[in-house]
């Protein structure tokens, strides 16, 4: 609102004080000859009111003054604030003890076990808290408190060893009794990500070390979940003695110095930290930016050394200045999604609307828009999942073949197809519009109605009263909720459903793979929905910055090899 | 003068009185001013309806936020649509929305005014309290309110501007309809077996006019501020339809990286608001006979010429 405003205010201010200040006596004589039957008047009191009157309004001039003076003003802020905030030069120096970055999504709390939203796994995990194992940079598994483990030849029974002499960061031991309990508390209070666990049977410890999970079924996903929130380990002992809300324990290389809500959190090094790689910065503040001005001028002035994301259509800013920044977009699992409702009663239920839309769309020009860094997608498998294959060859852009399946069916210029898009407004204007005059040369009708993120919720999520939705499905290995057919895809495929189903249960990682790689071919060739790009999260570093992780950092920041030397 | 002194009751007096009114205008600065942009915008509305630089609908997502060339005079936005045709087609949206929300204004505001100046006691008195409860919702909160059913049009911000300014036109007005309504003549045109609805119209409006020509410039600037704040907020003009708010809204949010691109639209809606306010103040000076004395001047000869011609010679 204030940056609406700003646009506004010269007028007032200036506008209308040049016009009186600037009072030429030529301009108003004239004014007063020209004027038509001002000698006419019979009352002497009235033509000197009249006059007086006259006198009073500026010239034309004047207000052409004014209006110079107004653009005056604002290119001359504009360059002021452009120079105030390039112009920061600190002298070159040594590593940062206390460094901040700024990151976007704020959370709420600290309570990870029971508030939802990625903002909390992307602090807390891997830097307060530690996984039963660990999550690379490359989306795969690593070890993290259990330093190996074995998996039975029927996939039912994972055997773990866990790491020696590891301790959470208030000095208390951790051991498999911990595993065990945090495991189980999971499970049994429902706590966040603990669905994961849903073909867990029992957790138990055959010694201090040795943890053994045994699984109702095959679960070809269970170990890379137990790298997210499903697989966090909490200290039995303390638990009742801090707030979860405010304050957090766990084992990692860093604790929570100070927590304040939709603003910031400071992480201290914890110097006890049981693991060869402690932390290589001392203090680290994670400052939030909804707005993204408010964060361009932060790493302009160097209030913050890093901005994760920055958006697209800032970014260019800092691209433009490889000395002192760099820019880097990092891979990710997220995948921009135009949903089309496959159910009964909706124009895209016909599989030829679907492909038509598919057709019709140009992503290629979509992804130059919004800065070029974006990854092409034609599949629900992005690249880092498992089962992902370049779809690409399915639906190229070719708006004839749009028109010709309209066309079939039962479309034409006399009656148009009308669809609404609707999508949460945080995406921005730019792709509805984007959308809207691409599938207007395949001749769709498209209104496009941005609304609140609660309402898509309530409007497109739970009650499925949409044609077209759009929006950003982050989460990593999320290919079953195609196999549901309650979500709100509407999306009903028997053969993807046991295709999926299969996947998890199947005994190698190869079968399962294959499996999924052929349900993502068949939901992809169904035109099910369409999927516009892999979104890439890019990173714009203040040169000095090392150890950074650009890759998935939204929902994955280990900031323990994290330095920053001032430049 | 040679005009006036040819002219006869009825149409070919009132052009005449305009054409005074509008040569009083012209000859001010600030009114000359308002009158140009006036025929300006109204000009580039018209063209716009049937044409613009580049297709509304075109974007080229190769080439967002492109410098100004010859084919994009002010550059092309975030989805590589030119910002100019954008910027005139919206022009043309907001003369609507003015032009709309003013006769909604003036339309209520008589209403109302009508109900306040009644002789029934507990018309007037009612209508007053009720006018006074009801100026105290903000423009804005109506706006959310209707954009609940409604969602982003057109619609909801004439609505919401036309019932705001029209009762604060109303309460504004009251103190001239008043004295208007409780003056000799309109006794006398009572007691002569006038109906109210006559009275209203040739005793109590033209009475009313200067304050209300000022107040209903104002609401047009108002309007033209409040469709760029509720576009803004997403509650204003709906995506795809060109607006000045929307123009400023998709370019206010990268302000810091393209600083130049808000700049047109909104001088633009600066230069637009300035005139319509100007364009009120001088409009009041010059239909208002007691200001200007060529109306006047145009009512002696009027007088005359009527009444007694043969002195004329």
């Amino acid at each position: 609102m204030t940056d609406s405003n700003g646009a506004h205010e010269p007028h007032g201010a200036t506008g209308h004080e040049a016009p009186t200040s600037t009072n030429n006596p030529n301009a108003t004589t004239n004014g007063t000859s020209n004027m038509p039957g001002a000698t006419g008047s019979l009352d002497p009191t009235l033509q000197a009111a009249s006059t007086a009157a006259t006198r009073n309004k500026p010239p034309v001039w004047a207000i052409i003054l004014a209006v110079l003076a107004v653009l005056a003003v604002i290119i001359g802020s504009i360059a002021a604030i452009r120079t105030l905030t390039s112009s920061n030069d600190t002298p070159a120096g040594h590593k940062e003890s206390n460094v901040t970055i700024g990151v976007k999504l704020a959370p709420t709390n600290l309570d990870i076990r029971n508030t939802a939203g990625s903002a909390l796994d992307q602090v807390l995990i891997d830097n307060v808290y530690e996984g039963l194992l660990d999550r690379g940079a490359d989306n795969g598994v690593q070890p993290g408190i259990a330093q190996s483990w074995d998996v039975s030849d029927d996939g039912k029974t994972y055997t773990f060893e866990l790491a020696d002499g590891m301790t959470f960061s208030n000095g208390d031991t951790l051991d498999s009794q911990d595993v065990v309990w945090s495991l189980n508390e999971a499970i049994k209070q429902g706590y966040h990500g603990s669905e994961f666990l849903s073909a867990v049977d029992t957790v138990t410890a055959s010694d201090s070390s040795t943890v053994i999970i045994t699984l109702k079924e095959p679960d070809a996903d269970l170990l890379w979940n137990l790298t997210g929130r499903a697989g966090l380990i909490y200290d039995e002992e303390a638990e009742g003695s801090y707030d979860p809300k405010t304050q957090a324990l766990g084992s990692g290389p860093f604790t929570v110095e100070q927590f304040t809500a939709d603003d910031s959190i400071t992480l201290k090094r914890n110097d006890e930290y049981w693991g060869k790689n402690k932390a290589k910065t001392e203090q680290i503040t994670i400052k939030y930016f909804t707005d993204n001005n408010a964060a361009v001028n932060a790493l302009k002035s160097g209030d913050v050394a890093l901005l994760a994301p920055i958006m697209p259509n800032v970014m260019q800013t800092f691209a433009d200045d490889p000395e002192h920044y760099d820019v880097q977009p990092g891979d990710d699992t997220d995948k921009y999604t135009l949903a089309m409702n496959n159910g009964d009663g909706h124009a895209t239920n016909d599989k030829r609307v679907r492909q038509a839309i598919r057709y019709a769309i140009d992503h290629d020009e979509l992804i130059a828009a919004r800065g070029g860094v974006d990854l092409p997608l034609y599949g629900p498998i992005p690249e880092l999942d498992p089962g992902y294959e370049d779809l690409s060859a399915l639906y190229p852009h070719d708006v004839a073949k749009a028109k010709q399946l309209l066309a079939e069916a039962g479309y034409n210029e006399q009656h148009p197809l009308k669809l609404t898009l609707t999508y949460p407004n945080i995406y921005g204007s730019e792709i509805g519009d984007m959308l809207r005059s691409q599938l207007a040369q395949a001749g769709i009708d498209l209104d496009v109605q941005e609304v609140e993120f609660s309402t898509w919720l309530e409007q497109v999520y739970t009650n499925k009263q949409y044609d077209l939705s759009l929006v950003d499905h982050n989460e990593s290995h999320d290919i079953g909720s195609w196999a549901n057919p309650d979500y709100y895809f509407n999306y009903n495929n028997k053969q993807v459903q046991q295709l999926i189903n299969d996947a998890r249960t199947a005994p190698t990682e190869q079968e399962s793979e294959a499996k999924l790689k052929q349900a993502a071919r068949i939901i992809s060739e169904d035109a099910a929905a369409d999927w516009l790009f892999n979104y890439r999260v890019t990173t714009a570093m203040a040169k000095g910055v090392e150890g950074f992780p650009v890759n998935m950092n939204q929902s994955f920041m280990p900031l323990v090899d994290f330095t920053y030397t001032k430049q | 003068m040679q005009l006036s002194r040819s002219s006869q009751p009825g149409s070919g007096r009132s052009r005449a009185v305009w054409r005074v009114v509008l040569a009083t205008m012209w000859a001010h600065g600030t009114g000359r001013f308002a009158l140009v942009v006036m025929a300006l915008w109204t000009a580039i509305a018209l063209v716009s309806l049937f044409w613009t630089p580049v297709p509304l609908g075109l974007t080229d997502g190769f080439n967002v936020w492109a410098a100004p060339s010859l084919t994009h005079i002010m550059g092309t936005d975030g989805t590589g649509a030119d910002m100019f045709s954008w910027l005139i087609a919206g022009m043309g949206t907001d003369l609507f929305i003015v032009i709309v929300t003013v006769a909604l204004t003036a339309a209520l505001g008589l209403l109302v005014e009508s109900l306040m100046v009644s002789r029934s006691v507990a018309l007037s008195q009612g209508s007053i309290v009720t006018v006074d409860a009801l100026i105290s919702i903000p423009t804005m909160l109506i706006a959310l309110m209707l954009a609940a059913p409604l969602g982003a049009t057109v619609i909801g911000v004439i609505l919401a501007c036309g019932i705001g300014y029209g009762l604060n036109l109303a309460r504004v007005a009251r103190p001239a309809a008043l004295l208007a309504a409780r003056s000799a003549y309109v006794e006398s045109a009572r007691a002569n077996g006038a109906s109210a609805v006559r009275v209203f119209f040739t005793h109590i409006v033209p009475n009313c006019m200067p304050v209300m020509i000022v107040q209903l410039s104002l609401s047009a600037g108002t309007a033209l501020l409040a469709e760029a704040g509720l576009t803004y907020l997403g509650i204003g003009v709906p995506s795809g339809t060109p607006s000045l708010g929307r123009s400023i809204a998709t370019s206010v949010s990268l302000i810091t990286v393209h600083p130049t691109t808000v700049i047109w639209p909104g001088l633009t809606a600066t230069i637009l608001v300035v005139a319509l306010n100007l364009l009120g103040d001088n409009l009041r000076d010059a239909i208002d006979p007691l200001r200007n004395p060529a109306l006047r001047q145009l009512g002696h000869a009027v007088q005359s010429s009527d009444a007694a011609p043969e002195r004329e010679a």
